[in-house]
């Protein structure tokens, strides 16, 4: 009789302990789907912050000091003009800046008009038609805006500045 | 054998109770914890905005500009300055947020935002729902950074007999819309530029100086003065010190150009060694007292600069 009333003492505390396990089991579930959406909806703002940030940057990149033509090239200061010859000391030095506008790459493209197709070194500036600055080796998303390049050139003598076209690229981390 | 029965009873509504308290115990303590990461999420996330929305603050030709930041919630910003370390060339701009939740009070702060590339120049922290950002480039004999200056509306400041191009520059280029030179509201942040009695900040345009809480800083330019009216000592000096590590290897890109040009189409190198000159002071800059000690040589470069066939900016 004890022993019975043992053995059926046991299976309640059993069957209460395996409701109160599978009572915890649900609510962790509930609170893991909860996590990994939060989580994902986390991913997806900074993702946005990153993508807004990069437009924005890009806008006003060409406006920085290192990048920009300031009264250089002409009387008045122009905005999204681009100083190709100082932006190329500036690859030169540009171990310092690696982490400064905080992004992952930054390229700029000579557009038009058209020529040399390869990378500007030391060697090749002006002939070329690619300057890449800050340069990752992986991949990300990329923003970009078109700018005057101009570098000054002696013609004939006499000392001129030289626009061309160009696309600023800059590429930004994407957080998966 | 009821007895028992009770004794068995009570046993199983005890274990119950107790597991069934732990689990309530763990379930608050949980909601607690996510409620705090919720609220820290969500300031994180306004300090990356409130960076994003610095970066349209960089000038073009323009010489200053304004920007307004709304915030859904009452906040704070604390923004801090790290200064450079060999590693770290340029040093951080640092933005903190703290909001006010629900229950009234503030939130922890939020995980830190850095950022290389601003220099916010504010108090120690700024409270507020909308944020005035002036930003204003500094140009030290060429342009350096924009210097962004963080208020809120509800602080205000009253400039008391400031020069008319003050005057002229915070209301046509700026807009200023907490920045009063009559009629000031009587709780407004008073900044004296030719009297002294009953101000908060004083500005002396002589000595390039500005006295602000008992503690005396030093400007060269208006950019700079701006920065110094409305930061803190430990900002202002941190900020200038970032800007002049900017402004040397700015000298050395330009130094650089110099000779570059000379060897490529033959521009004199004509502040080549004025710019290595400058390096040199724009690295050994300490503080704000030693700003005079640049002037000379950021004078020369300028003039030298602006009669070149090749002007290097």
């Amino acid at each position: 009789m004890v022993n019975k009333l043992n053995k059926q003492g046991q299976m309640k505390i059993q069957q209460i302990s395996f409701l109160l396990i599978v009572i915890f089991l649900f609510f962790a579930l509930l609170g893991m789907i909860f996590l990994s959406y939060y989580l994902k909806n986390i991913k997806e703002k900074a993702n946005e912050l990153e993508e807004k940030n990069a437009h924005l940057l890009v806008s006003k990149i060409a406006n920085s000091p290192e990048f920009s033509c300031g009264i250089a090239y002409g009387s008045s200061e122009k905005t999204d003009c681009v100083d190709g010859d100082k932006v190329m000391m500036l690859k030169e030095n540009i171990n310092k800046y690696s982490d400064f506008w905080g992004v992952k790459s930054i390229e700029i493209i000579k557009i038009y008009p058209e020529g040399f197709n390869r990378e500007c070194t030391n060697l090749t500036y002006p002939k070329c038609n690619s300057i890449k600055l800050i340069n990752s080796s992986t991949l990300g998303n990329s923003a970009s805006n078109f700018v005057a390049l101009c570098r000054k050139e002696n013609y004939k003598g006499e000392i001129i500045d030289k626009c061309e076209l160009a696309k600023l690229i800059i590429r930004y981390e994407e957080f998966n | 054998m009821n007895k028992r029965g009770a004794l068995e009873f009570s046993f199983s509504w005890i274990f119950a109770i107790l597991v069934g308290a732990f689990i309530l115990f763990m379930t608050i303590f949980a909601i607690v914890k996510m409620m705090d990461t919720f609220n820290q999420e969500k300031s994180t996330e306004t300090a990356k905005t409130i960076g994003v929305l610095l970066n349209p603050l960089e000038s073009g030709f323009e010489s200053a500009t304004k920007s307004l930041i709304k915030t859904q919630v009452e906040t704070r910003i604390y923004p801090d300055c790290i200064a450079g370390t060999s590693s770290d060339y340029f040093g951080k701009q640092t933005i903190s947020i703290s909001e006010k939740t629900s229950s009234n009070k503030w939130s922890n702060l939020g995980k830190t935002i850095s950022i290389q590339n601003k220099y916010i120049f504010s108090e120690d922290y700024v409270g507020g729902k909308n944020f005035y950002v002036y930003s204003k480039s500094l140009n030290f004999p060429f342009k350096i950074g924009d210097l962004l200056y963080l208020t809120s509306n509800s602080s205000s400041y009253c400039f008391i007999d400031a020069p008319e191009r003050i005057e002229d520059e915070i209301e046509n280029s700026l807009g200023a819309q907490n920045i009063f030179f009559e009629n000031c509201p009587e709780e407004s942040i008073r900044v004296c530029f030719s009297t002294s009695a009953n101000c908060n900040v004083i500005v002396r345009e002589n000595q390039k100086s500005v006295r602000k809480n008992g503690e005396i800083v030093y400007y060269e330019g208006d950019a700079l003065m701006y920065a110094a009216i409305f930061s803190s000592k430990e900002i202002y000096e941190c900020q200038l010190i970032r800007l002049m590590k900017r402004g040397e290897q700015l000298s050395l890109i330009y130094q650089k150009k110099s000779d570059f040009l000379y060897g490529k189409i033959g521009c004199l190198p004509e502040i080549s060694t004025d710019l290595i000159y400058l390096r040199q002071k724009e690295r050994a800059l300490e503080s704000s007292s030693d700003l005079f000690s640049l002037v000379n040589t950021v004078e020369t470069i300028e003039i030298k600069n602006s009669n070149m066939e090749c002007r290097l900016w």
